[in-house]
């Protein structure tokens, strides 16, 4: 199936009411993460230049059915607090980068929905899905009604952390974030790589960090990678900021044995990094994926591997990850779903 | 969150020493930082030229200002405050030569307000020498509704914006020179634990 011909797009909350939900070809496409039985933190860093058609990986940037309303939801948020929006002085180079790929990606891997035209400097930017037509000047950034990451950070799914590589290091100087697994973009604004994961157990003490850093110092123009992330949420809320703590945390004990299955998601980041021309910058998207333990387990096999890792997750990592009050809780739902046969390598769904 | 694993974020402050191959050298000190400077001036001097502001805390009973006065002869400059001596290096930086290196001591608080002084100029935070001396006092930048407070001695603290009850985590931001605090009840509104004086 060709999901940009085919695209329909879901009204649905992830707030309130959390009338959000998966279609069953969204379950299947769903980054799962988990190849074992067992998981650590590792690099785990691939090539990002496409994918399976259909799967989340085929296109620079992933557009799917929560599209409209996950641009809807940032809005609400920055409304809220314009503080999730951060640009340090000298990154404008890096935002007019951040124009041109996001722009350049959507329009070439979904023309049903973007248009680009480019004559010179002057571009004319249609966005169907969200109704935006926009002429103005490629670089001259009073020729759009905001700021030009922020423009196009709201017409992009996921968050987008711009970081500046200067000192060998590198520094998370401008970012849209909106929908972030408690991490707070206005704290952490400025800070160096290694600062940034400064609360992350185990990766360090694995080296990780020092490894992904000297890689990422050398990521080229035009190869982007890719790695995948998770965690798990109560409810399918994408905004489950420090700042909004007090509205998420009493969620965490709500879950009961009776719905667990539904209120519970795994939440998959899918995190690219990308090297801007300009600036040298790197685009660091976290994109989010999520879907409740139900959901996975229309697939025996996600049900099967979930319920395995749940189990040997490291405690540290389970505390880090917030999951304490209701992982056993989830192991005991999808027991019965578990004969104990053994599952082969992948990630894949059937 | 605390299962002993240490969280990077979290700046390390060593003992002043003398460095080597700078073009001059600014020391700038208070209240308790003074036992810092002292100690700073028992090492060899450098030849190249030494500035010194300080400011003694006027609420604490020991003043080093007398002592300090009597052991470096020139390019020392005593402030009432440790806002004067903030003032003083402000309008005192522009005439920095280009390979300066700079020397702090006093609160956690007071230190990142000096390096955010010196980094209109370009100076990088890691190139500033650290003494962090008297008080282990945090200042805690609430994240709901973004007020910091300074000089916060206990686990839990009532944020002087929102009246939330904070944990402070142990994750510092440079640029805002605080530590992150997150409302401590928020699952549980009300459970509040006692708080402990740890950052005496």
């Amino acid at each position: 199936m060709n999901m940009a011909k085919n695209l329909a797009f879901k009204q649905e909350t992830f707030r309130d009411d959390y009338t959000y939900s998966n279609s069953a070809e969204a379950i299947r496409r769903f980054p799962f993460p988990f190849a074992e039985d067992e998981y650590m933190y590792s690099v785990n860093i691939e090539q990002h230049n496409g994918g399976a058609p259909g799967s989340v990986f085929e296109h620079a940037i992933d557009v799917d059915e929560h599209y409209v309303a996950e641009c809807a939801d940032r809005a609400l948020v920055l409304e809220d607090d314009p503080l999730r929006y951060i640009a340090l002085p000298h990154m404008m180079d890096a935002q007019w980068d951040m124009v041109e790929l996001v722009m350049d990606s959507l329009s070439t891997d979904y023309p049903e929905q973007f248009k680009l035209t480019k004559d010179g400097d002057n571009w004319h930017w249609i966005n169907k899905p969200l109704g935006i037509d926009q002429k103005f000047v490629f670089g001259d950034e009073s020729t759009l009604p905001m700021q030009p990451f922020e423009f196009v950070g709201r017409q992009v799914q996921g968050d987008w952390i711009i970081l500046d590589q200067r000192d060998d290091d590198l520094f998370a100087d401008m970012g849209i974030v909106t929908s972030q697994a408690d991490w707070s973009m206005a704290f952490d604004a400025g800070m160096s790589f290694k600062e940034w994961h400064g609360p992350v157990p185990q990766a360090n003490e694995l080296g990780i960090f020092d490894r992904a850093l000297k890689y990422l110092l050398h990521l080229q123009y035009g190869s982007p990678v890719r790695r995948l992330n998770w965690t798990m949420t109560v409810n399918p809320r994408l905004d489950t900021s420090p700042e909004n703590y007090p509205l998420w945390g009493p969620d965490n004990v709500s879950v009961t044995p009776e719905n667990v299955g539904d209120k519970v998601h795994l939440r998959v980041e899918l995190q690219a990094l990308f090297r801007l021309p300009r600036s040298n910058a790197i685009a660091f998207s976290v994109r989010g994926y999520l879907a409740s333990v139900n959901e996975l387990a229309t697939y025996p096999r996600w049900a099967k591997r979930l319920r395995r890792v749940l189990t040997n997750l490291h405690p540290d990592l389970s505390e880090y990850k917030g999951l304490d009050f209701y992982r056993q809780m989830v192991i005991d739902h999808l027991a019965p779903m578990d004969d104990g046969t053994e599952l082969e390598l992948g990630t894949h769904p059937e | 969150m605390e299962r002993g694993y240490w969280i990077r974020s979290k700046p390390l402050y060593d003992s002043l020493v003398w460095k080597q191959h700078a073009t001059g050298h600014v020391v700038i000190a208070e209240g308790e930082g003074g036992i810092a400077v002292l100690k700073l001036f028992q090492q060899m001097c450098p030849r190249e030229p030494i500035k010194l502001l300080f400011a003694d805390d006027t609420s604490a009973t020991k003043k080093y200002a007398d002592i300090i006065t009597k052991l470096v002869p020139e390019g020392l400059q005593v402030c009432e405050s440790g806002e004067a001596v903030l003032a003083a290096l402000r309008e005192q930086l522009p005439d920095c030569l280009m390979g300066t290196q700079f020397y702090v001591a006093g609160s956690e608080a007071f230190i990142w307000a000096v390096i955010e002084e010196l980094k209109v100029y370009g100076v990088q935070d890691r190139n500033v020498e650290k003494e962090l001396s008297g008080t282990l006092a945090r200042s805690v930048y609430c994240v709901h509704c973004k007020t910091t407070d300074k000089d916060v001695h206990h686990s839990i603290h009532q944020c002087s914006g929102c009246g939330r009850h904070l944990f402070v985590r142990d994750h510092f931001s440079r640029r805002l020179g605080a530590y992150m605090g997150v409302m401590v009840d928020a699952e549980e509104p009300g459970n509040i634990p006692a708080a402990e004086e740890i950052y005496p």
